[in-house]
C-alpha cells in the first residue's frame, strides 16, 4: 500500500536543469503518466524515483518513507525500460526469476510465482526460450513480468511500448491497463505519446524543459489545458480569439461544419481517418482543424463551409 | 605491351640466362656469418684486400645456423657461397653433406695452426670461453675457485649451451684438461646442480654475460672472451679456458666461379697482417702463429692465441660434440628443469 | 532462394583463387610438417620419431612445463586484464581513448626491446629496486628477474593487449541498463557482477584467454631472457632441433604433439562455448 511523493525535486547537470522544482503526489494504486517531448526530463524523473540517479535538491517519499539518497536495491521498485533490458544470457524463466532469487525465495514458491507471472502476460509456454528468440511484444511482456513478479511497491515504466508497432502497441496498452488494475500497484509511466498517456492513465503530468505544466486527469488536461504548450502537446488545438484580447482553445471534434450561420471557411485538405474525416480549413486568415464523422457526402477541397461551435467548449489559455 | 614484344623479351631473357655464367664476370658473392663486430672484422681484415685484388664484392648476411644451411641446400637455391659455422656445427654439416671439401693446394695459405686447417673449413677466428668477474668480487684463480661458491660468494651466469658449460664443471672436479673427452656429462651436470642456488642466469646471447656482470646481476660468469676483455669494470682469466674456432666453409654446390673466388678469400684470411687488422675490430684472433708480434703490445693479454693464453687453454673437441651433442642436450634440458 | 544460392556460388568463384592461395600458403607447410614426422631417413614411413619422444621423456617434460607456464601466465593475464578492462569501461570516452592507447603502445615496440627494458626496470640495479631500497621498504634487492616471476611479468606485458582489447570491446557493448535493471530488482553489486556482468563478458574472456594461452605456447624470447634461461619452453627446444642439430623429423614430431594438444584445448573450448551458448 504505497504512495509516491516528489517534493520540490530538482536535478541539475551544470547549468542545465533536467528537473526543475517538481512536485508530484501519486496515490496508492494510481496510474500516473509523465508526458513530455524528448528532452523534457521525464526519464530523468523516473530514474530519480527508481534511485538510479540522485536529485540535486528535494525529497522523494515512497510509502511515506524518505528514500532520497538510498540505492535502487532499497526501494523495491519494479522497472521496465524501453529497451526491456532483458538478460540475454538467461532464459525467460530465469529472467523473471531473477528478482526472486535475489530475495532468496524458496524454489517451489519461486517456480509458482514465475509461472503465475508468465501466465498473466500469456507467456507460460515460452519459459525456456532466450530473449533473442522472442518477438518485440513478447520481450516486452517478459520485462513486465520480471518487473512485477516480486510484488514491488511501485511500478515504473519507461516508454515500455515505444519500440513496438502501432497495432501491437494498442493491444498491449489495453493489457497493461488491465494488468495494472488487477495488481493494484502504484504505477508511473513515462511516454512522449499523448494517445498512450490519455488512454492509460488516471492522471497525466505534462512536463516541458524540466518544469511541470499541468497535472490533471486526461480529459481535464485535454479539454482544459493549463497553457498553450499543453494544448498543443495533447493533440490538435484550434486557437480562437476571445473577448478582451485573450485566446481560447477548442478541439477539432467540437467544431461542426454547417452550410451557413457560422464562420465562413474554405476546405484546404481533407484527411480520411476511417471513422472520422479531418478537415484542414482557413477562415479569416486563421487555420482550423475540424473532425467530423464520416457519414454522407464529404466536403471537397476548395468548398466553402460554415464553422460553428458552442462557446462553452472554448477553454481560455494564457 | 604487345604479345609479340613480350615473346621477344622472354626469348632475350632466356638467351641472357644461358650465356651469363660463361661470359659474365663474377661481381659479388654472399657469405652468411654471425654479424655484429665479428662481421665487421671480416670486412676490415679480409674482404677489403680480397675485393681490391679481384674486384669481387663480398656481401655479408647474418645470422646463420645449421637449419638455415640445410634449408638452403634442400631448396636447391644456393644463395650464398660461404657459411660461418662453429667447430661442432661444422662437423655436423660435413656429416650431412652440406659443405664442400676445401682444396688446400689451391688456397696455398700462409702458415696456420694445424687445427685451423680443416679438411672442410677454414678456422678463421679463435675465440675463448673463459671466466670473468666483477673487479669488486674476489678473484678466482681457476675453475675450482669458480665453482667454490662458499669462498667466492656471488651469483653466476653460465652459457645456455652444454658444449660451453659442462666441461668447466669437470675441470673444477679435478679432471685434467687433456682427459676431459670423452666428456662425463652426468658428472658435470651433477656438479653444476650442486651450485644451482648460485646460478642466476643461463645466457643465450654473448652480449648478456658482460651486461649481467656490469649490472651487478651476477658477480661471476663464464663468457666469450671477446665480450669481456675490453670491459674496464671486469676482470678475466684465460686459465683453463676453452679455445674454440669459428670456421668459414664453402657451401655444397656453390657455383664453380664462386668456389674459386672463395679460395682467394681463404688465402687473404691466412695473411697475418690481415688478421691483425681484424683483431683490431674484435679481440678474437686468426690462425697465424706469426700473429703475436703484429698485435698491440698493451693488449696482447686479451687475445685467445697470444702465446701466454694459448698455453693455459685447451681446445674444444668438436668431433665429440658432433657425435654426442643431441643426447647431451637432452640431459641439459633435464638439468634446466631441475634448476 | 535459388537466385541467392546461385549468387553465393558465383561469389564463391571469386574467392576461389584466394582460397587456393591460403590453402597452399598455410596448410601445405603444415601438412608437410606433419608428414615429415613420419618420414624415415632411409625414406618411407616410420614412427621412430614419435617413439623417441617417449623414450626421452625430456621432450614431454618440457612440453608439460610449457603448458604449466602458459596456464599460469594466462591466469595472471586474466587477473590483471579483466579488472583493467573493467576499469577502462567506467572511464570517460576521452580517458578511455588514452587508456586504449596505453594498452596498444607496447604493440609498436619490438618484443626484444620490451623484454630488455624490463631488465632496466626490474634488475638488481633497476628503477624499482632502487626505489624500494631508497624508501627503505627493502634493504637487499628483490629478485624480480631470472625466475618465473620475471617470465610472468614479461609475458603479461606482451600479451595483455590481446586479452584487454577484445574484453574491453565486449564490455563496452554491455548495456548499462542491464545492471540498472538488476539493481532495481534488488540485486547487490556483487550479485550484479557475478550473475549479469561476468556471464556476459565470459565469451570474450574465454576467447581472449585462449588466444593468450596459445600465444604463450609459442613464447621464446621472453622466457629465455627474463627467465634467465632456466625456464625451458618448447619453442627453445624446437629451435635447437630445427636450427642447431638439425633434426627436422624430431622437431616435426614435437610440433605435431604441440599442435594436437593445442587443438584439443581449442576443441574443449568450443564444446564449452557451445554448451554455454545453448
Amino acid at each position: 500500500m504505497t504512495d509516491i511523493r516528489l517534493e520540490a525535486i530538482s536535478k541539475h547537470y551544470g547549468a542545465f536543469k533536467a528537473a526543475d522544482n517538481v512536485d508530484l503526489a501519486v496515490a496508492q494504486g494510481e496510474f500516473v503518466t509523465i508526458l513530455g517531448p524528448s528532452g523534457s526530463g521525464k526519464t530523468t524523473l523516473l530514474s530519480l524515483i527508481a534511485g538510479l540517479n540522485q536529485p540535486s535538491t528535494g525529497r522523494i517519499l515512497i510509502g511515506g518513507r524518505d528514500v532520497t539518497g538510498s540505492s535502487p536495491q532499497q526501494r523495491n521498485v519494479g522497472l521496465v525500460f524501453q529497451s526491456y533490458a532483458l538478460f540475454p544470457h538467461m532464459s525467460v524463466f530465469d529472467n523473471v526469476a531473477f528478482p526472486l532469487r535475489v530475495r532468496k525465495t524458496p524454489a517451489d514458491a519461486l517456480r509458482r510465482k514465475v509461472m503465475a507471472a508468465l501466465e498473466l502476460v500469456q507467456l507460460h509456454g515460452l519459459a525456456g526460450r532466450r530473449p533473442a528468440q522472442l518477438s518485440g511484444g513478447q520481450q516486452q511482456r517478459v520485462a513486465l513480468a520480471r518487473a512485477f513478479v516480486f510484488e514491488p511497491d511501485i511500478l515504473l515504466l519507461d516508454e515500455p511500448l515505444g519500440a513496438l508497432d502501432r497495432k501491437l502497441r494498442e493491444e498491449l496498452q489495453v493489457e497493461l491497463k488491465q494488468l495494472q488494475r488487477r495488481l493494484g500497484v502504484t504505477t508511473i509511466l513515462v511516454t512522449h505519446d499523448q494517445e498512450e498517456a490519455l488512454s492509460l492513465s488516471d492522471r497525466v503530468m505534462v512536463l516541458d524543459r524540466g518544469q511541470v505544466q499541468q497535472i490533471a486527469a486526461p480529459q481535464e488536461a485535454y479539454l482544459r489545458p493549463a497553457n498553450r504548450f499543453v494544448a498543443d502537446f495533447l493533440g490538435i488545438a484550434n486557437f480562437v480569439p476571445l473577448p478582451g484580447g485573450r485566446e481560447g482553445v477548442i478541439r477539432p471534434e467540437r467544431i461542426r461544419l454547417a452550410a451557413a450561420g457560422g464562420l465562413p471557411a474554405q476546405v484546404v485538405e481533407a484527411v480520411y481517418l476511417g471513422q472520422i474525416i479531418r478537415y484542414h480549413l482557413t477562415a479569416e486568415g486563421r487555420n482550423f482543424v475540424a473532425a467530423a464523422p464520416f457519414v454522407g457526402q464529404p466536403h471537397a477541397i476548395g468548398d466553402t463551409v460554415s464553422l460553428t461551435w458552442v462557446e462553452a467548449d472554448v477553454w481560455p489559455v494564457a | 605491351m604487345k604479345r609479340r614484344t613480350l615473346l621477344a623479351g622472354a626469348a632475350a631473357l632466356r638467351l641472357v640466362a644461358v650465356i651469363r655464367p660463361a661470359s659474365a664476370q663474377l661481381r659479388e658473392m654472399r657469405m652468411v656469418e654471425s654479424g655484429g663486430k665479428s662481421g665487421e672484422s671480416i670486412d676490415v681484415g679480409y674482404a677489403a684486400p680480397f675485393t681490391a685484388k679481384t674486384g669481387i664484392r663480398l656481401v655479408r648476411e647474418s645470422p646463420g645456423n645449421l637449419g638455415k644451411l640445410q634449408a638452403m641446400i634442400a631448396s636447391g637455391r644456393i644463395t650464398a657461397a660461404s657459411f660461418e659455422l662453429g667447430s661442432g656445427t661444422m662437423v655436423q654439416a660435413r656429416k650431412l653433406g652440406l659443405i664442400e671439401k676445401l682444396d688446400w693446394a689451391a688456397i696455398n695459405p700462409m702458415p696456420m695452426f694445424p687445427e685451423a686447417k680443416n679438411e672442410f673449413g677454414f678456422g678463421y677466428q679463435y675465440f675463448s670461453t673463459i671466466m670473468a668477474w666483477r673487479k669488486a668480487a674476489k678473484a678466482p684463480q681457476n675453475w675450482v675457485d669458480f665453482f667454490n661458491t662458499k669462498d667466492f660468494p656471488g651469483k653466476r651466469a653460465i652459457p645456455d649451451y652444454p658444449a660451453y658449460a659442462i666441461a668447466f664443471a669437470l675441470l673444477s672436479e679435478g679432471v685434467p684438461q687433456d682427459k676431459l673427452f670423452p666428456l662425463d656429462v652426468d658428472r658435470g651436470l651433477k656438479k653444476l646442480l650442486s651450485i644451482r642456488r648460485d646460478i642466476s642466469v643461463l645466457w643465450k646471447a654473448g652480449a648478456q654475460a658482460p651486461q649481467l656482470l656490469k649490472d651487478n646481476e651476477v658477480q661471476y660468469a663464464i663468457a666469450w672472451s671477446g665480450r669481456v676483455v675490453e670491459e674496464p669494470d671486469l676482470a678475466y682469466s684465460f686459465n683453463g679456458g676453452m679455445a674454440d674456432l669459428s670456421f668459414i666453409c664453402t657451401v655444397k654446390g656453390a657455383p664453380k666461379a664462386e668456389q674459386e673466388a672463395m679460395n682467394k678469400l681463404y688465402y687473404e684470411m691466412s695473411v697475418p697482417e690481415n688478421q691483425a687488422k681484424a683483431a683490431g675490430v674484435i679481440a678474437y684472433t686468426g690462425p697465424s702463429p706469426a700473429l703475436d708480434p703484429l698485435l698491440p703490445k698493451d693488449k696482447i693479454g686479451m687475445f685467445p692465441t697470444a702465446k701466454a693464453n694459448k698455453d693455459v687453454q685447451w681446445v674444444q673437441n668438436a668431433e665429440w660434440w658432433a657425435e654426442n651433442g643431441e643426447s647431451a642436450n637432452k640431459k641439459w634440458e633435464e638439468f634446466k628443469l631441475s634448476l | 532462394m535459388a537466385a541467392i544460392l546461385a549468387e553465393r556460388r558465383h561469389g564463391f568463384g571469386f574467392v576461389t583463387p584466394l582460397l587456393v592461395v591460403m590453402l597452399a600458403a598455410f596448410n601445405l607447410p603444415i601438412l608437410y610438417m606433419l608428414a615429415l614426422g613420419f618420414w624415415s631417413k632411409q625414406g618411407g614411413f616410420t614412427t621412430e620419431h614419435y617413439a623417441a619422444l617417449f623414450d626421452a621423456p625430456i621432450y614431454l617434460r618440457v612440453l608439460a612445463n610449457t603448458l604449466r607456464i602458459s596456464v599460469v601466465a594466462t591466469l595472471v593475464n586474466v587477473a590483471i586484464g579483466y579488472p583493467l578492462a573493467y576499469w577502462m569501461r567506467g572511464l570517460s570516452p576521452r580517458a578511455q581513448f588514452i587508456a586504449v592507447a596505453c594498452v596498444i603502445t607496447p604493440f609498436w615496440i619490438s618484443i626484444l626491446v620490451r623484454t630488455y627494458a624490463w631488465i632496466v626496470v626490474l634488475g638488481n640495479n633497476g628503477m624499482v629496486n632502487r626505489l624500494l631500497q631508497w624508501t627503505g621498504l627493502t634493504d637487499a634487492p628483490v629478485s624480480f628477474l631470472y625466475n618465473e616471476l620475471g617470465v610472468m611479468i614479461g609475458m603479461a606485458n606482451v600479451l595483455l593487449p590481446f586479452l584487454v582489447l577484445p574484453l574491453f570491446a565486449a564490455m563496452l557493448r554491455i548495456d548499462d541498463r542491464l545492471m540498472q535493471a538488476a539493481a532495481s530488482m534488488g540485486a547487490p553489486p556483487r550479485t550484479i557482477f557475478l550473475k549479469v556482468f561476468l556471464p556476459l563478458t565470459m565469451p570474450a574472456l574465454a576467447s581472449g584467454a585462449l588466444l593468450v594461452f596459445i600465444l604463450c605456447l609459442g613464447f621464446y624470447v621472453t622466457p629465455a631472457i627474463l627467465g634467465g634461461g632456466k625456464v625451458p619452453m618448447i619453442s627453445n627446444l624446437l629451435d635447437f632441433l630445427i636450427n642447431q642439430i638439425p633434426r627436422w623429423e624430431q622437431a616435426s614430431a614435437v610440433s605435431t604433439i604441440l599442435l594436437v594438444v593445442t587443438l584439443l584445448i581449442f576443441a574443449a573450448y568450443r564444446a564449452l562455448d557451445r554448451k554455454v551458448g545453448a
